[in-house]
């Protein structure tokens, strides 16, 4: 493994917070936020860290992949660039918040397309959020859902599944995730007799389906890799638009014919009416941090696909996205809010 | 034997100098973050992982689970000194461990801890390394229908937790069973009491109650009181438990051993119920159960101890079938894949070394924790000479600091300031702070597990009964509702049978109402 030499100065703050907690317990007081950093030289952005919310806890995929970028984007910036978990609302909370923050790229959220593609379809308007009180900076990756099955059920293959007599218990990964959506869809498209049985995340849907607690469910790819190399549970399905460059042997419900081509995808925002100087030295700090190989090496450790385009494709792809899902939805008369 | 040549590798792993030095910085750092309240592991770990890039893969976890399990030994110290419980498998540490600590005996709650912790934790390692992979299938068998039956087993063990009135335990935990419905319904995605505020859609956090009504709560009351307020300074000297004191916890600690290893390994749960079970375990054996709540030595040994091995075996479902259990866990996913490593099912086979370094790393780190705390119990226990006036404020700053570390944000500040204000209501009229502590921590698991098991069962309850486990623990469920009554009916207790049967008949309730 090759160790990703540097000293960014993130690392040194983390170091020195350390100490501090040491020295007088004051590491409560820093949290996971680094203090004011030095000024950048020649530009004039940035002058003091830039922040990079999450609107999820510390360790699941969308912190390790801000976490990720934050990295890359202090060494590029040489400023810090610290990131605040503000879990709340499946991202909502932490998203709302930075959409009111002033527009002068200090503050940046990672977003995900689940938030503004599918959770709108669950919870009431006035809580889903728009992606335009946003400025999308750019796309950075897309992280795939699977279709498992545990091995005592005996599916190998979607037609299995829809042979199968009696109703099948499917997990999902929660209301209004794409685990949610893109059974839900499927199960209507393929007129499988199926119940869902939400989660409060991948971690114990995945566990649900080892333990053949439930026969079926639709958990992300990273998380479910490990599971399915040792046997321990069966893909059938990949939800993703084409064939997944991890799960090559796997079809996609497209292939299938089924038209549910659901993934989570991410991307960096900030709030609406950010200065052009400013939004172009964060894309260009951005693009520099995907180019690394260090940044690249992470992906593929975490198996998600890049899918770096640029902010105004996120927004036209994502509210496409939205519309086709809300169609989709509406069509087979699906309420993802009945539960 | 193959597996005795790596668990010994394992030690020679352990031993290099570096990974001892990491070893000890991890639980050094563990033990201090365990004693701000509000900041915990996960962050930490979070915070810290980029140190770990540059380092070998065991060295860095080594790491990272010294921090997690030396955090479990800094959380008793608040919860015992300061009545902060920083996680949900120290409350009921609070009861006893803060009543002792009133009566000048800090030191002997703090130093029983630390002994029941470090025995617990030793237990749960040797479980560890001879039991993990016959026992990792456990935490599979348990499904939605056995964790809605240990919840309500749990929420029944609050009211034989509770030292005061029966009657004020049960409508605290109530109360706290209400609490746990705030937020957006996780089955149908409907607004459950937020008051179209985003800040309450997941529902209300867990340590802003505890630190609340347990550590704000309490200095309120004593400004009231100052006369009585914290203040022992001529009696805190016996900083070390006497040979009576560990005498009298032996058996508590060898019960929480067991308690813990094994309700440790269910990701979820496992840790508050573990302790919960060992404290009722421990007042049904005493034979003058009124002392618990009022400084029993046992009521801290048995819990304490429960919780710390709970810690150990919550690793085990990691190491063993690839499935992280919590916050902190899923952070050790990440670094292991961080460093090229995935965690899963074939870990131990593929790599026997980081698996048996990790493992043996923790028996050491439990000598250097113990080694700690012998002096650093001393030295925390002088917090309690200084002056109320002075203590109190800044143990009311810790406490907002502390809510807010967690999500980073202001509203859980201004949580804490609420349940202060309910918690010196509280204690004020004799209600304890416990009950409801506990009910609330069980009420989202028991909704969630006993709804998601319902749709798994086509909506039939009998589907509880045809499951070994849950049917077993149903069974327990009603020994326990009902072993009281029929004592009462043989007359030779009378006290108890009331509120028995009353706990066991609201749980049912509840249960019907959900359906």
């Amino acid at each position: 493994m090759t160790t990703l030499s540097r000293r960014s100065p993130r690392i040194r703050r983390a170091l020195l917070g350390a100490t501090a907690a040491g020295a007088a317990l004051t590491l409560a007081a820093c949290g996971g936020n680094v203090g004011a950093a030095g000024g950048g030289e020649g530009a004039d952005f940035p002058t003091g860290p830039v922040t990079i919310s999450v609107g999820a806890e510390a360790g699941g995929s969308t912190d390790v992949i801000a976490r990720a970028v934050a990295e890359g984007m202090a060494e590029d910036l040489g400023v810090a660039v610290p990131v605040v978990n503000r879990a709340g609302a499946n991202g909502a909370l932490a998203t709302e918040e930075v959409a009111g923050k002033p527009a002068d790229g200090y503050e940046l959220v990672i977003l995900n397309a689940s938030l503004i593609t599918i959770t709108p379809l669950a919870v009431s308007e006035d809580e889903a959020v728009d992606i335009a009180d946003l400025d999308v900076l750019k796309g950075l990756s897309q992280d795939d859902y699977v279709l498992i099955a545990s091995p005592e059920s005996g599916f190998e293959t979607l037609d299995d599944l829809k042979d199968a007599s009696g109703e099948i218990k499917y997990g999902t990964t929660g209301v209004g995730t794409g685990s949610q959506l893109a059974q839900a869809v499927l199960f209507k498209q393929a007129e499988i007799d199926g119940t869902a049985v939400p989660f409060d995340s991948g971690s114990p849907a995945l566990t649900a389906v080892v333990g053949d607690q439930v026969q079926v469910a639709t958990v992300q790819l990273g998380e479910a890799k490990p599971q399915i190399d040792a046997g321990n549970v069966v893909p059938l399905l990949a939800f993703s638009a084409e064939r997944n460059q991890f799960l090559p042997d796997v079809p996609t419900a497209v292939e299938e014919g089924y038209d549910v081509p659901v993934s989570q995808y991410r991307a960096v925002a900030a709030p609406k009416g950010l200065p052009e100087d400013v939004k172009a030295r964060l894309i260009e700090s951005i693009d520099a941090t995907i180019a690394t190989d260090a940044y690249k090496e992470f992906n593929e450790n975490n198996l998600f696909t890049p899918h770096e385009i640029s902010g105004d494709e996120v927004t036209t792809e994502w509210t496409e996205l939205g519309e086709k899902y809300r169609a989709l939805t509406e069509e087979y008369d699906i309420n993802l809010a009945e539960g | 034997m193959e597996s005795l040549q790596n668990v010994l590798a394992g030690f020679a792993v352990v031993l290099e100098p570096t990974n001892l030095l990491y070893c000890l910085v991890g639980v050094v750092i563990g033990m201090l973050i365990g004693v701000l309240p509000g900041l915990g592991p996960a962050a930490t770990i979070a915070i810290l992982l980029p140190l770990t890039y540059g380092v070998e893969p065991v060295t860095a976890i080594i790491m990272l689970a010294g921090i997690f399990y030396g955090a479990q030994y800094g959380g008793t110290i608040t919860s015992v000194l300061l009545r902060l419980p920083g996680e949900a498998s120290s409350v009921v540490t609070v009861l006893d461990g803060h009543a002792l600590a009133r009566q000048g005996r800090a030191g002997t709650a703090l130093g029983v801890a630390a002994v029941g912790s470090f025995i617990g934790g030793t237990v749960a390692i040797i479980g560890l390394t001879f039991l993990a992979p016959l026992v990792a299938g456990f935490a599979l068998d348990f499904g939605p229908p056995e964790y809605a039956a240990l919840a309500l087993l749990g929420i029944l063990l609050v009211s034989t937790i509770a030292s005061g009135a029966r009657v004020k335990a049960l409508i605290a935990a109530t109360i706290g069973l209400l609490l746990a419905t705030v937020g957006r319904d996780a089955f149908t995605g409907a607004e459950r009491f937020t008051f179209d505020n985003l800040s309450l859609a997941d529902g209300i956090d867990f340590v802003p109650v505890a630190m609340g009504l347990f550590g704000l709560g309490e200095i309120l009351y004593n400004l009231e009181e100052r006369h009585r307020a914290v203040q022992a300074p001529g009696k805190v000297a016996n900083a070390w438990p006497s040979r009576k004191d560990l005498r009298e916890s032996s058996g508590a600690v060898t019960r929480g051993s067991v308690l813990g290893f094994f309700l440790g390994i269910l990701p979820g749960g496992g840790a508050t119920i573990a302790s919960m079970a060992a404290y009722a375990a421990e007042k049904r054996r005493a034979k003058d159960p009124s002392r618990f709540g009022k400084g029993a030595i046992e009521g801290v040994a048995g819990p304490e101890t429960a919780n710390n091995a709970a810690a150990t075996s919550s690793f085990i479902p990691l190491l063993t079938l690839g499935i992280p259990a919590n916050a902190t866990m899923a952070l050790m996913f990440g670094a292991l894949l961080i460093q090229g490593i995935t965690p899963g099912p074939q870990l131990v086979t593929e790599h026997p070394e980081l698996f048996w370094g990790v493992v043996n790393s923790m028996y050491i780190g439990n000598v250097l924790l113990l080694i700690m705390s012998i002096p650093l119990v001393g030295l925390f226990v002088r917090i309690l000479r200084v002056r109320a006036a002075i203590l109190a404020p800044v143990t009311a700053l810790i406490t907002m600091i502390g809510a807010f570390t967690i999500n980073n944000s202001v509203f859980d500040v201004l949580l804490v300031v609420v349940f202060g204000a309910i918690g010196y209501l509280m204690k004020k009229f004799g209600f304890e702070p416990g009950p409801l502590v506990l009910a609330f921590v069980l009420g989202s698991l028991l909704e969630d597990s006993l709804r998601r098991s319902l749709l798994m069962f086509d909506g039939s309850a009998a589907g509880f009964f045809t499951r070994p486990i849950s049917a077993t623990l149903l069974v327990a469920f009603v020994v326990v509702a009902v072993l009281p009554l029929v004592r009462s009916v043989r007359g030779r207790r009378t006290a108890g049978s009331g509120s028995g049967s009353a706990s066991g008949g609201s749980v049912q309730n509840r249960e019907e109402e959900s359906v």
